[in-house]
């Protein structure tokens, strides 16, 4: 189960970012995770058969290409930083619109949260954490290596999974 | 004939990434006007005349399906065209759209899928089509 919503993550991900962007992506499981400091992170939250949060990290450096591409910008067109926040909310809130229902099956429905930016600290996944202090386990994540820069993906599910969802 | 056309999204990227695709269609746009929830766009509607809305359904003050109820109550927006982009997945929700009368494109889409869309919906044949 772990694995197949893993490969729902990555698949999803990959899609979204390059139809929606046009920014293709490719799957390095094995790197370490965004460097903190130069990264924003968005997340959203949703209810429904399981509820849960998608949190979605971007490295800065992607940001410029992403949203000019999403905007149609030329390449010596700035953006602005309202512009690249409100790109990386629309990108998690598609990829989570598409991802929830490739997992628990087209007839469920989910109720989903408007999209947040999260202000960046070293504790971004702290609103995860489990009630004995211990960072709650992901249930999944996808790491992706852009063009320019990287992109993480953890989607937090608040207990377990039904054993339909798949 | 040219379509004036009113986007609805609360994602300024997103409202922008749809008028890049109108524009790539080759549909004959018209007045393109913006709003950022469902009430905007009522009172949007209520300033400007309009042939199409396109619409999302998560926004924050008046989400789309409270905005399509809305128009469908009134006489003067009952029978404008309806097409709703939006993520939703669930076929329960898609089919009550449907109900609604509104035509649905999932998020990402492409150009030709919009165009597409909307000329099955607006009854346009390939005669209608721009040269923009």
């Amino acid at each position: 189960m772990k694995e197949q919503i893993k490969d729902t993550l990555y698949s999803v991900a990959e899609e979204v970012l390059e139809k929606l962007a046009f920014i293709f992506s490719f799957p390095e499981d094995e790197r370490d995770q965004i460097d903190f400091d130069s990264a924003v992170a968005a997340r959203v939250s949703f209810i429904g058969p399981f509820k849960g949060t998608l949190v979605m990290i971007v490295s800065t450096q992607a940001l410029p290409e992403l949203t000019g591409n999403m905007l149609g910008l030329e390449n010596n067109e700035e953006t602005t930083t309202e512009q690249q926040y409100d790109a990386v909310k629309e990108l998690i809130n598609v990829i989570c619109g598409n991802l929830l229902p490739s997992i628990a099956g087209k007839e469920t429905v989910f109720n989903v949260d408007p999209p947040e930016i999260v202000k960046y600290t070293d504790d971004v996944l702290k609103p995860f954490s489990a009630e004995n202090g211990k960072p709650a386990e992901p249930a999944s994540v996808a790491r992706l290596d852009l063009d320019e820069g990287e992109c993480d993906l953890f989607l937090f599910v608040d207990g377990q999974l039904p054993e339909s969802a798949d | 004939m040219a379509i004036n056309v009113l986007i609805v999204d609360d994602s300024g990227v997103m409202r922008a990434m749809i008028l890049k695709s109108l524009h790539m269609s080759g549909l004959p746009l018209g007045d393109v006007h913006q709003a950022a929830n469902g009430q905007e766009g009522l009172d949007a509607l209520n300033q400007h005349w309009t042939d199409l809305v396109i619409v999302d359904i998560n926004m924050p003050v008046m989400n789309g399906e409270e905005m399509i109820d809305r128009m469908r109550q009134s006489n003067e927006t009952k029978d404008i065209p309806i097409v709703v982009i939006s993520t939703e997945g669930s076929k329960t929700r898609l089919e009550k759209l449907k109900q609604k009368g509104a035509a649905f494109i999932h998020k990402p889409f492409s150009p030709e899928t919009i165009r597409d869309t909307i000329r099955n919906v607006m009854k346009l044949g390939g005669d209608d089509e721009g040269t923009n």
